[in-house]
């Protein structure tokens, strides 16, 4: 086949136009959220792996609003009129049902669906569509995101990661098809630029606007010197010419289109560099982003794993160097259930911080939490023994008004986690018949009883 | 298959022949050579051609019917010229028609040779016209570093740049998107920042970078004799690592892995380019594990620190002395002072049934007879943090190359602003430059200061300026009108500076240095020695391995092993360090042609290399200890010697699950005797890779498909090339067996002579060396001009290939000889004619 040279210019302007997005010298550009408009509800989910080190030192004694805080959940403390203990919530479909071990990779699939995973470590996995995945169906098309997927640890999809059941199945709570995991991102940059573009943010205005107009001068500059070039040249060196002028000109053009737009939106952090080197950085800086995307009204709906299900980190600010998994089968060793116990308060803790920071967040007529529902917990409930009911299960945030939080629900044994996510997925404006293995939506979240 | 679906492949397989079809028209009258081609060719087209190649039944679209006289030799130049190769290497006609006398069809090939060489001497000398050169991505980062001393090669974030023929410096191809227009901006900015005011700070972040690294198979005795820095070792883990600035890094080293309990710790080492930075020692018992009994150290982590230099580098952790310090009954060397742990206690487990505990009881039991192995313990993964204490400001060579106004700190006066950009400009343009150029860019100075921001500010904007512009980012040469009379002009010298940047592009690609620009300014560049001793030192200096990189990158194909992945099953010890070994052993052996002068002969059977321990036991050589490469003589070696017989080569052109004769034979055929075959018909059946090794060996198959004569044409002069190297495996391994069958390494070329065995097929390659010299001088001539050759540049190259056989074969003859060339000194002056037409470049960017 031939290629004409006319075909060639054609590629080139495609090329061009498909790049038109990506402008890393200017300001991302956003559809900033109106200030009258009503606050939106965010939903999102906040997972912790390997399960608590054991159950009872989660759950509160006593039910309602007057519950006694144990230790697990004691930095929650202050916080507490604004989250909901709920137990007795069931993930059935993370047990073996027949399938052998592999607790680890059934949890994470199914925590969020309701399925039970097919067991294989090949490309033909198979698990449920999510919850925030359903809602990001419905309702998705809201906002510039449909929903965003974050991660502080591995995000591969391949591979075995437990007892022959793929690392997509730990390492991806949020499914959009029963075939496909959405990976998280756990690069904070990456996730950085999707939301907010490329742009030097750390400038302040005057002086990125000062650069904006130095390298116009530069685009004039190179144009005028560039005109005089193309009188003296030979065809083919003129085409050459021709090819970077055309460039030249068409970028001034964005530059103008720019100009027109003034809607942006400025992120309330400067660009993170990559992974921050502590993981109490790392899953802060998550949360941070994970935060901004919300009150930006980039997206409503979201996921964020501080680790990947059967995580094996190694919590050095502890002064832990044992991995987490082997640690959780601690054998009654006492200090590696201490150990455990640690860890798990310390995921707590970086909770209630993050919701410290949603509450103080500004968001239309309240803060952000009092928009926002976030589900915290695990599809383990304890980490030795593998069971994945009763599982240690936060609610906070109010919903918009939907959520009456404050109180230990202590609901009747055998509930499916799913009852609790269609009855949020109604806060929101979704109303799928059914997640997963759910029965019906979940009682007294409004405050009728308990 | 039909004869009418023969008939369309043969069409297809040979595109060249279909050109005959035309018939002659002009029969000009031309003196005719001694022997007619009545005399010498018609008979034998006639008796041993005709019968296929007809008007009724054009065999691969050819029909000689129509050639009758001398005349049609010079017509249909293209055609003939197939013609004479095919019958000169043998080829046709096919094996099993009959052969003309050796005498026949040497008188056949003389006499159109002779009228080939009759033509091109009539023909008028033209040195062609290259068209301006945009810069590509290595040309930028060299440029930009060289002119500025940035290296931080801005031009990876560039699109990929588009090759023609072969190479990716080529005019005509290379071209500029809006898109590439925008990165070439920001990369600007972010050079000319880095230039006055140093890199940017940093905040430290993490990488996470897993190797390509396996486990030791489990053995449960030590070993006595294996590589005690653990590089060469499957459990070592090998990545290459760009670092953004000079600073300190963190490296958190994964493990995993088991040893026996009561070993002695692991002794972990960092290595940074080949150079150990750092051992740290790790004891794993005691922490949390799934093992009762053994060491186990899967997801411990080790926390290394050590300072590097901005740019890339190959970062390597082993394990020292792998099998040491494990408990005495093990008997191996420097044992384990530790007492052997007791063994654990089985608990019971609260609160369920005694038939669970006994069950638990009888695993536990299992587990505890478990032997742990001695030598599973590897890095998994390397976490590189950083970085910290990063060097801030410009550096002092950035600052040397751009405050030339006599101090390189503060107090610039206005008129510095000239000083110092107008000595940007003229190294940044590779040219003189006048003073209307000069002042739009200390306007900017001027725009800036008058904004509030500082002298050093405007200069970051003008060095800006000058990094887009089109004098930086082409390389353009001069039109100058024609003068003389048109019949005999053959072009003009391009002027001085316009050499010395041909020059350095070409040896370096990179700009001219001062002493180039020196040479060029006083106008003695072109005087013979001046040149001749520039291109030495040129090709002694240490820049000189872009020449390596980038020509013998592109010319070996080495530059395909970046995305090499031969088959992790059947290959398992092909990983990161071996893949980086085997393409460091060919570069270091072209450089050292290169530094040393040596005949370019070496690269078909030199006998020396350069390895280092993990490839010296690819290759089977003892007596090569560590990671440094070293030269090491091969004098004697029946199997190793030049590139064909380096992994490097090997491994590119072969499959990832299993060699190919046929790509190894088409490899030979493009690069060393610049042969290519056409490329194969569609709808030809691929081999049945089932079958290889298994009920049939691949020489089997591939008899079986040359038995179609369609295939049999190219086939024969490719197959047996490539199974003259069938005793290296697809990753360069010697091998005797392949699959259940023992490997046949002989081979007979289509012209008789045949050869058993690699040393064999490296006689008859180096008896047609000058074949191989006229290879490598189009290629380097190609890469040298940045265009394609045309048939106008034939007696170039032939001239050429003869000198460098009349100087020994030297590298710098070949060169020299480029360098003096009619193409690369001059360029045509016609504005109008001879331009490339567009469909030119379409096919150069297909070639």
């Amino acid at each position: 086949m031939f290629i004409t040279r006319k075909n060639l210019h054609r590629r080139t302007f495609l090329k061009g136009v498909g790049a038109a997005i990506a402008l890393p010298m200017l300001d991302a550009m956003t559809p900033a959220m109106t200030a009258q408009a009503k606050a939106p509800v965010r939903l999102a989910f906040v997972y912790v792996p390997n399960g608590v080190v054991n159950i009872d030192w989660w759950k509160p004694k006593g039910t309602g609003k007057d519950y006694e805080f144990t230790r697990l959940l004691k930095p929650l403390e202050s916080l507490r009129e604004d989250f909901f203990v709920l137990s007795g919530l069931d993930d059935k479909n993370g047990n073996a049902l027949g399938d052998g071990p592999g607790d680890h990779g059934r949890a994470g699939a199914s925590f969020l669906s309701g399925v039970h995973c097919k067991k294989t470590s090949g490309a033909d996995i198979l698990g449920g569509v999510s919850a925030d995945q359903v809602a990001a169906q419905l309702v998705g098309s809201k906002t510039r995101f449909a929903s965003l997927e974050l991660g502080c640890e591995d995000s591969r999809t391949v591979g075995n990661c437990d007892s022959g059941y793929s690392c997509a199945y730990t390492n991806s709570i949020s499914w959009r098809t029963p075939t496909t995991p959405n990976p998280p991102e756990v690069n904070p940059r990456l996730v950085f630029e999707r939301l907010f573009g490329t742009a030097d943010l750390s400038l302040s205005p005057e002086i990125r606007a000062r650069r904006a107009g130095y390298r116009k001068s530069i685009l004039d500059l190179v144009q005028s010197d560039t005109k005089k070039l193309v009188t003296n040249l030979g065809a083919n060196d003129k085409r050459k010419i021709d090819e970077y002028l055309y460039a030249i000109r068409e970028i001034e053009l964005r530059i103008a289109a720019a100009e027109k737009d003034n809607r942006q939106i400025t992120p309330g952090i400067e660009k993170p560099a990559g992974i921050p080197i502590t993981f109490v950085e790392y899953s802060k800086l998550m949360c941070d982003l994970q935060l901004m995307a919300f009150q930006t009204d980039l997206t409503r709906i979201s996921t964020l794993m501080f680790a990947r299900e059967g995580s094996m980190r190694v919590y050095p600010e502890l002064g832990i160097s044992d991995p987490h998994h082997p640690l959780t089968h601690h054998r009654n060793t006492p200090e590696w259930i201490e150990k455990v116990a640690q860890i798990n308060t310390f995921h707590v803790k970086l909770f209630a911080e993050y919701l410290q920071k949603l509450k103080d967040t500004k968001d239309g007529d309240g803060s952000l939490l009092d928009h926002s529902m976030i589900v915290y917990g695990a599809g383990i409930s304890d980490g030795n023994k593998h069971n994945h009911e009763d599982l240690p299960i936060l609610l906070a945030g109010r919903g918009d008004g939907s959520l009456k939080p404050g109180r230990h629900i202590a609901y009747t044994p055998g509930k499916p986690m799913t009852n609790l996510y269609l009855s949020l997925l109604d806060g929101l404006g979704a109303r799928p018949e059914k997640i997963g293995d759910s029965t019906g939506k979940l009682d007294y979240l409004t405050g009728l009883q308990a | 298959m039909s004869k009418k679906n023969l008939l369309r492949v043969l069409i297809i397989c040979c595109p060249l022949l279909g050109l005959a079809l035309m018939p002659p028209t002009n029969l000009a009258q031309k003196s005719q050579p001694a022997i007619s081609f009545e005399q010498a060719v018609l008979p034998v087209l006639t008796d041993y051609c005709v019968a296929c190649h007809n008007e009724k039944k054009p065999s691969g679209g050819l029909n000689l019917t129509t050639f009758k006289t001398a005349a049609s030799v010079l017509e249909h130049r293209d055609t003939w010229e197939r013609i004479q190769q095919k019958i000169q290497s043998g080829e046709m006609p096919p094996k099993g028609a009959p052969k003309p006398e050796a005498a026949e069809i040497k008188a056949v090939t003389k006499f159109i040779e002779a009228e080939f060489e009759r033509a091109d001497q009539n023909t008028k000398p033209d040195p062609g016209r290259i068209t301006a050169r945009r810069l590509n991505r290595a040309e930028y980062n060299n440029t930009v570093r060289d002119l500025l001393g940035v290296d931080i090669n801005p031009a990876e974030d560039f699109p990929q740049d588009d090759s023609g023929y072969g190479f990716d410096n080529i005019g005509d191809v290379l071209s500029i998107s809006p898109v590439l227009m925008e990165k070439y901006l920001t990369a600007a900015e972010k050079v000319a920042r880095t230039a006055v005011y140093g890199a940017p700070v940093m905040k430290p972040s993490v990488v996470e970078l897993r190797g390509q690294g396996r486990k030791n198979a489990p053995s449960f005795t030590p070993l006595r004799d294996y590589d005690a820095t653990g590089l060469s070792l499957p459990n070592a883990l090998h990545v290459t690592f760009r670092f953004p600035v000079e600073g300190e890094y963190s490296f958190k080293l994964h493990l995993n892995g088991q040893r026996p309990p009561g070993s002695a710790a692991v002794k972990f080492a960092l290595w940074v380019d080949g150079k150990q930075m750092q051992a740290l020692d790790l004891d794993p018992e005691g922490r949390a594990s799934f093992s009762e009994n053994k060491q186990d150290f899967d997801s411990n982590t080790l926390d290394f620190r050590a300072k590097v230099p901005a740019g890339e580098h190959w970062v390597a952790a082993s394990i020292l002395n792998l099998y040491d310090g494990l408990p005495p009954s093990f008997q191996g060397q420097n044992p384990s002072q530790k007492p052997e742990p007791p063994l654990p206690v089985f608990k019971l487990r609260e609160g369920v049934s005694a038939e669970i505990n006994e069950r638990r009881k009888k695993l536990f039991d299992e587990k505890l007879k478990e032997k742990a192995p001695v030598n599973t313990v590897r890095v998994s993964r390397v976490d590189i943090g950083g970085p910290y204490n990063q060097l801030l400001g410009a550096t002092l060579a950035s600052r040397k190359k751009i405050y030339t106004c006599g101090h390189t700190d503060g107090h610039h006066q206005a008129e510095c602003a000239t000083k110092i950009i107008g000595n940007l400009a003229r190294r940044a343009y590779r040219r003189s430059v006048t003073a209307e150029e000069i002042t739009p860019l200390t306007n900017l100075v001027a725009l800036v200061q008058k904004k509030g921001d500082s002298f050093e500010e405007g200069i970051c904007l003008s060095i800006q300026a000058l990094l887009v512009s089109p004098h930086f980012l082409f390389r353009l040469e001069q039109e100058r009108p024609v003068t003389g009379t048109a019949s005999n002009e053959i072009g003009y010298p391009i002027n001085q500076y316009e050499l010395a940047s041909r020059l350095s592009y070409f040896l370096w690609s990179s700009m001219p240095d001062e002493e180039l620009m020196r040479a060029a300014e006083k106008g003695t560049l072109r005087k013979p020695v001046v040149l001749q001793a520039q291109v030495q030192r040129m090709l002694k200096d240490e820049k000189s391995r872009a020449l390596v990189e980038n020509f013998g990158g592109q010319w070996l194909e080495l530059r395909k092993l970046e995305s090499a992945k031969p088959d992790k099953d059947k290959f398992p010890e092909f990983d990161e360090y071996l893949k980086m070994s085997i393409r460091r052993e060919t570069e270091m052996f072209f450089e050292g042609i290169v530094r040393e002068d040596r005949s370019i002969v070496d690269f078909l059977d030199g006998k020396y290399s350069y390895l280092n321990e993990r490839l010296a036991k690819l290759y089977n050589l003892p007596d090569v200890k560590g990671p440094e490469f070293r030269k090491v003589s091969l004098a004697g070696n029946a199997q190793r010697g030049g590139i064909l017989t380096q992994a490097s080569i090997l491994t590119v052109s072969s499959y990832t699950t299993r060699t190919s004769p046929v790509l190894r034979g088409k490899w030979i055929l493009d690069n060393i005797l610049n042969a290519p075959p056409p490329p194969p018909p569609p709808g030809v059946a691929n081999l049945d890779e089932g079958k290889v090794g298994t009920s049939a060996s691949l020489r089997q198959q591939l008899e079986e498909h040359r038995k179609n004569s369609t295939c049999a044409s190219c086939h024969a002069r490719m197959d047996p090339l490539g199974f003259g190297l069938e005793k290296f495996d697809a990753i360069g391994a010697w091998r005797t067996m392949d699959g259940k069958f023992p490997v046949d390494d002989t081979g007979t070329l289509p012209d008789g002579r045949s050869f058993n065995g690699p040393d064999e097929l490296k006689t008859i390659l180096k008896a047609d060396r000058d074949a191989f010299a006229q290879c490598l001088t189009e290629k380097l001539l190609t890469y040298g001009l940045g265009r394609g050759l045309e048939r106008y540049d034939k007696p170039t190259v032939k001239k050429i290939a003869v000198n460098v056989a009349a100087s020994n074969y030297r590298f710098s003859s070949l060169v020299l000889e480029i360098v003096n060339s009619l193409p690369f000194q001059m360029r045509r002056g016609s504005l109008k004619n001879y331009e490339l037409a567009p469909a030119k470049i379409a096919e150069a960017r297909t070639k």
